[in-house]
């Protein structure tokens, strides 16, 4: 059975694996021990609340409970930008024009910004390669939603994500070479590890403060602005069907889009229900697609747990669950549980029954 | 003889087969001198109206024209221009080149970073302007004369003008028309070629510079390469006026013209060596064989103004002094200054 639990110490070496694997795209994963296991400890301190509410950083280990292995990661920040300073480009508009020669001009310019300081991000998301497809990802990246929704006062109202911008098989980023690197005498990986690191006062230090005019840029770096990498498109996907849309943001080294949501909008928010969990003494066939399954969490801030379970298990009142799910999600009979539908579809089902 | 006078209405005509069409060399090399017949005349009207001191303060400043006419032919073969106040009570555009340190200590990273910040500061300064002149007298006395006129005109009415002056020098033009400045910055906000701009920038008011001008500052490394190295560069064939320029004490500094990018030149307008050098003196009351005696006996080469407003003039002769302070100069120069023996007149040495 695949569960969502709060990230743990003993997830150091699965997590390192995985972080090694995912190559250079992840920003907010490098493979570094020393930085995971701190990443692991703040996520520790954070479900057992004893950090600053706005410092949280709340991590989510996929945990593959046959082999005992975690097999995905993802999170939230809860605050970006209060101990760090948070940069991205502002893609906006100038206009110049002369009523006296008949002229207007549109020039998309890049603004640098702090806007999204103060913002509840989702980030990290990783699966390893071997459990891709049947709804993981979708898990992985859900459950995150429910808790948003389960704790909004240690949230922002607003969430955001950012989506990684193009960049080729060398790692190579047409934004990066045409703007960043005339800046900062480095590589695109270089900067963008560094970046990942936590040395980001590098950036505020070396980053051009003034609007960046996008005529002055090559067609290459102008066409990747506000796109996304060929691998993060099905992300994409997934964050626009649960309502996040992009806001206006870049990232400042590869472009790459922000896209936000208010968390009362997100569709799985929006489709969430609420029942008692009931021990079911029958056996239930689990082994069901993904588009009839829901996912059912069981509330708990510090320990936190969410697995998926077929949509027909819902009752007006109740959700019925083997012992096994029961036991995975550590509840007894009676106890509450919320329920999104992990796909699109079953949101029909779920208010069919609900 | 070459002569320095004010322009008048009367010039129009052979002010615009120099100022030209646009196969002429002379045609690019000045921004300030209308090509167009009407803005011509209006520059000379109020050129007139500025030497008779009857321009309106603040609002009109000052601004004059002069033209190098050949005495003997009556032709003119170049012109020159002050505006006493740079921008004629508006705001006057440059790019200001100035530079920033981007330095990371955590990284051990110190870079230099240019950057292009819009500017008035040189409004208001005096400004040397509007100058062309046939091609075949580059490099010659006359050239001389045209140019150093303006800065004998400032001696001679010198609470007309300010403190500084500048001179905007053209900047890098291909041979095929392009500038690579402009191309690079200018042409995404305005959109129009330089040609358009530039004639523009001669004939209407300023404000579609303010409407249409990159309101923020441009770094200067994401200017294409070609017009990284066009920065502050002269256009070739401006370099003897460069030179000249130069030796009477301009130097470049900071300010770049917004258009292509050529460099803007700055001196202290006491400073000026022409002005520095310039002694008041008095023509000498000789008989008209003496005085042609002592300009063909040698005596230096000097530049001769004299008569206030409407009434300068300038010229280029051989001149001896005297020992009574006089200044002995053959009789036809007193008739290209329309001046005569014990009349005021302003000298320089060439």
């Amino acid at each position: 059975m695949l569960v969502i639990r709060p990230l743990q110490e003993t997830d150091l070496e699965d997590l390192y694996a995985m972080a090694q694997k995912a190559g250079k795209g992840l920003t907010t994963l490098p493979a570094d021990r020393d930085l995971l296991q701190r990443k692991i400890a703040h996520a520790q301190q954070t479900f057992n609340q004893r950090c600053a509410p706005e410092a949280g950083l709340y991590l989510f280990a996929l945990e593959d409970t046959e082999v005992g292995k975690a097999v995905g990661i993802s999170g939230i920040q809860a605050r970006v930008g209060l101990d760090e300073v948070f940069y991205n480009y502002r893609l906006s508009v100038t206009v110049n024009a002369s009523k006296e020669l008949g002229v207007h001009v549109r020039t998309p310019t890049l603004h640098l910004s702090n806007d999204m300081t103060d913002t509840s991000e989702i980030c990290s998301l990783l699966l390893s390669d071997d459990y891709h497809g049947g709804g993981n990802g979708l898990l992985l990246s859900r459950c995150r939603f429910m808790y948003l929704d389960e704790f909004r006062k240690h949230f922002s109202e607003k969430v955001f994500a950012e989506m990684r911008g193009v960049s080729d098989e060398q790692g190579l980023s047409p934004l990066w070479d045409a703007l960043g690197s005339k800046f900062f005498d480095m590589e695109f990986t270089q900067a963008d590890m560094l970046s990942g690191l936590g040395n980001k006062s590098f950036i505020a230090e070396l980053m051009p403060k003034y609007p960046i005019y996008l005529p002055m840029l090559p067609d290459s770096a102008r066409a990747v602005i506000g796109r996304v990498h060929g691998n993060t498109a099905p992300a994409l996907k997934m964050l626009q069907a649960e309502g996040f849309n992009f806001n206006g943001m870049v990232d400042i080294f590869d472009g790459g889009p922000v896209v936000e949501a208010f968390v009362n909008t997100i569709r799985t928010v929006r489709d969430s229900i609420n029942r008692h969990a009931m021990i079911a003494k029958k056996t239930i066939n689990l082994d069901v697609p993904a588009s009839e399954r829901v996912m059912v969490s069981n509330r708990s801030f510090r320990n936190y747990r969410v697995t998926t379970v077929p949509a027909s298990c819902i009752s007006t009142d109740t959700v019925s669950l083997p012992p096994a799910v029961a036991e995975a999600l550590q509840i007894e009979s009676g106890d509450p549980v919320r329920l999104a539908p992990l796909k699109e579809r079953p949101k029909a089902a779920v208010h069919a029954l609900g | 003889m070459w002569l320095v006078r004010p322009a008048l209405p009367s010039d129009v005509n052979q002010i615009l087969e120099i100022a030209g069409t646009v196969d002429s060399e002379t045609a690019r090399l000045s921004s300030t001198l209308p090509r167009q017949r009407e803005a011509l005349a209006e520059k000379i009207q109020h050129s007139q109206a500025s030497l008779a001191g009857t321009t309106s303060g603040d609002s009109q400043p000052p601004r004059m024209l002069f033209v190098l006419e050949d005495t003997a032919t009556g032709r003119i073969h170049g012109t020159a221009g002050i505006d006493a106040r740079a921008g004629n009570g508006q705001p006057f555009y440059n790019y200001r080149r100035d530079a920033l340190i981007h330095a990371s200590h955590e990284l051990g990273i110190s870079s230099r970073v240019d950057v292009l910040y819009p500017s008035h500061g040189l409004t208001d300064h005096t400004l040397l302007c509007s100058f062309s002149i046939t091609p075949e007298l580059r490099n010659t006395d006359a050239f001389e004369l045209l140019s150093r006129a303006r800065i004998l005109f400032m001696a001679g009415h010198r609470d007309w003008f300010t403190h500084r002056v500048a001179v905007e020098i053209q900047g890098v033009q291909l041979a095929d028309g392009k500038v690579p400045f402009w191309d690079s910055l200018g042409r995404h906000f305005f959109n129009m070629d330089f040609d358009t701009a530039d004639q523009h920038s001669g004939l209407l008011s300023k404000t579609f510079i303010a409407e249409l001008m990159p309101p923020n500052p441009v770094y200067v490394t994401l200017l294409s390469e070609s017009a990284q190295a066009a920065l502050g560069q002269p256009h070739e064939l401006t370099v003897s006026n460069l030179e000249l320029l130069q030796r009477e004490g301009f130097q470049a500094g900071c300010y770049l013209d917004i258009f292509d990018g050529g460099p803007v030149l700055e001196a202290r307008t006491d400073a000026l060596h022409t002005l520095v050098i310039s002694q008041p003196k008095t023509l000498h009351g000789a008989i008209e064989s003496e005085v042609e005696s002592a300009g063909e006996n040698g005596g230096d080469l000097c530049l001769i103004a004299a008569g206030e407003g409407a009434g300068f003039r300038c010229t280029l002769a051989k001149a001896a002094g005297t020992l009574e302070g006089t200044l002995k100069v053959p009789v036809k120069v007193w008739e290209v200054l329309e001046k005569t023996a014990g009349d005021e007149v302003r000298v320089a040495p060439c």
